[in-house]
């Protein structure tokens, strides 16, 4: 049973009876879902739940895990990304991912920015407008459009990760992948990222993996809960918190267990 | 009853003091020695000109030239190939049975004692290829010698470039070895270029491996090609220092080559820690 979402005008991110393996161990049991273009999903659950794991299928950065084994259908854009014409290169072109740590390469700010669409082949005269277009639409040009020489890791943590949204915002994805972007940041901070992935998905569609509940809450329009592998419930992010169909669910975010 | 906590960690303490001043101690010794009876043999006619009356006299410029031809031959071989064994063994090798067998080897061909590869050498490239006992044939040994240590410090350097670093790049969709051209290999550098830097002192102060492979015992004038016989630093020291016409006579040219030697590796290390920290600071904040 695909888990609901009704009425979705176009669906960007098609998922059917999910399957994956560590080994011998199933971390992922049967998921199927429909994720909405130009919105945010909050993917929430508690620690060691296959909510990373599960996002982390989305980009196939899974393939670097060695034993990993994957069964079901995964379709981006209606196109099967573990199909087997798929250039995973040209993927993660287009399903950029924030990781937890910001984590920009030890070059400088603009070299940081520069990095994806240089390798692409951008144009040289291009990339000053590609980088500065990028600085701005993750809200960070104000901040370093005097020291855009200056190394990435002087920036304040809250600052680089900023950074590596805007990184990945270069590349010109089509989809963005986050995966606890503001566990490692302060409020101020964090506050800032949120607000930023809000402006983000007029453009892009968004799913991000989170601990927080308050933030799930605060910035996602669909959440979907998973608990020991399994995604137990998926929905708009209003019903899933104020009439939770499942008992797990509502356990979950009145902070009952987790 | 034990030593008191506070007694151990006095006696600790010391003996740790010791043996760090013991090792300073010694090096001290070794370069005050060599200094002071070499520098009085070194001016420009020393490391200019040609060896005079039976090496007696004159200067050591051919074996300083032949072990700088060394450390370039041996170097240009040794470091392309090691900096590429080492990615494959790090980055796409994966662990199987061949790869733990190849780093074994790798281990084992590093614990080598230096007179086999001379003769191998001897065997290989100056016998089997036919190079002849030639700055070829030698480069070639010394490479071998090196091979393990460039490989064994460029692995060090690449395991510690962050995973981080790899998965952001992937992220963006850049390829496997984009990535590791473009990010692991820049990290890794300053580790790249330590690794090479013991190599060097390796290249420029081995006896063993060039005996047999090209090492001339008397040649004034210059190598003229590949296939040339040459002069070089620590063989002329130990020709001079066992087999020379007159030891007791050259003794201050001894020294003098000593210094000399212990000059070029010094300066070469200094080059290498400049170039490290340029790096560094370029890579840090």
């Amino acid at each position: 049973m695909t888990k609901g979402v009704q009425n979705v005008s176009q669906v960007q991110i098609k998922v059917d009876n999910l399957n994956l393996w560590y080994g011998e161990k199933q971390a992922l049991k049967n998921i199927s879902m429909q994720i909405p273009k130009n919105s945010v999903t909050a993917l929430i659950g508690p620690s060691g739940c296959g909510k990373s794991t599960f996002l982390r299928c989305l980009n196939r950065m899974n393939d670097l895990v060695k034993n990993c084994r994957i069964e079901g259908k995964i379709s981006i854009e209606e196109k099967d990304i573990y199909g087997p014409d798929v250039d995973v290169v040209d993927l993660r072109k287009k399903v950029g991912m924030v990781f937890q740590k910001p984590n920009p390469f030890p070059m400088s700010i603009f070299d940081n920015v520069a990095y994806g669409p240089r390798i692409h082949g951008a144009d040289r005269k291009d990339l000053d407008s590609i980088v500065e277009q990028a600085l701005r639409s993750a809200a960070i040009w104000e901040e370093t459009s005097d020291r855009l020489k200056s190394p990435a890791l002087s920036l304040s943590g809250g600052q680089q990760q900023r950074l590596c949204i805007a990184r990945t915002l270069a590349v010109k994805p089509r989809t963005i992948l986050f995966d606890e972007p503001t566990s490692a940041l302060d409020p101020i901070s964090t506050a800032r990222i949120e607000d930023l992935i809000m402006d983000l998905k007029k453009d892009y569609t968004i799913v991000i993996v989170t601990h927080n509940m308050q933030q799930a809450a605060r910035i996602s329009d669909y959440t979907g809960f998973f608990l020991m592998g399994k995604l137990i419930e998926f929905g708009q992010t209003r019903q899933i918190f104020q009439n939770p169909q499942e008992q797990s669910t509502e356990d979950y975010i009145t902070g009952r267990f987790g | 009853m034990g030593l008191s906590s506070k007694t151990s960690e006095k006696i600790a303490f010391s003996l740790l003091i010791l043996a760090t001043l013991i090792v300073a101690g010694f090096v001290l010794i070794i370069l005050g020695y060599i200094i002071l009876n070499g520098y009085g043999a070194i001016n420009l006619e020393f490391i200019t000109q040609m060896p005079n009356r039976m090496m007696t006299e004159g200067g050591i410029y051919p074996a300083i030239v032949g072990t700088i031809y060394l450390i370039i031959g041996s170097m240009s071989v040794a470091l392309p190939i090691g900096v590429m064994a080492a990615i494959y063994l790090n980055e796409y090798a994966g662990e199987s049975r061949t790869t733990w067998l190849i780093e074994m080897a790798i281990n084992n061909l590093a614990g080598t004692p230096s007179v086999v590869f001379g003769l191998f050498g001897l065997a290989l490239f100056v016998k089997y290829f036919g190079f002849g006992p030639s700055i070829l044939s030698a480069s070639l040994t010394l490479a071998l010698l090196i091979l393990p240590v460039i490989i064994r410090s460029t692995e060090e350097a690449l395991i510690t470039v962050p995973k981080e670093y790899r998965e952001s790049s992937l992220a963006l969709g850049v390829s496997k070895w984009q990535t590791i051209r473009h990010v692991v290999l820049p990290a890794a550098i300053p580790g790249i270029i330590t690794g090479s830097v013991l190599s060097i002192g390796r290249v420029a102060g081995e006896t063993a491996p060039i005996l047999f492979t090209g090492a001339a015992y008397f040649l004034p004038r210059l190598p003229d090609s590949v296939y040339s016989q040459f002069m070089a630093l620590p063989y002329h020291l130990f020709v001079l220092a066992t087999a020379g016409t007159n030891i007791a006579k050259t003794r201050p040219i001894q020294y003098g080559t000593a210094l000399v030697l212990l000059i070029i590796v010094l300066s070469l290390n200094l080059v290498a820690v400049l170039i490290r920290r340029h790096y560094r600071n370029k890579l840090k904040i």
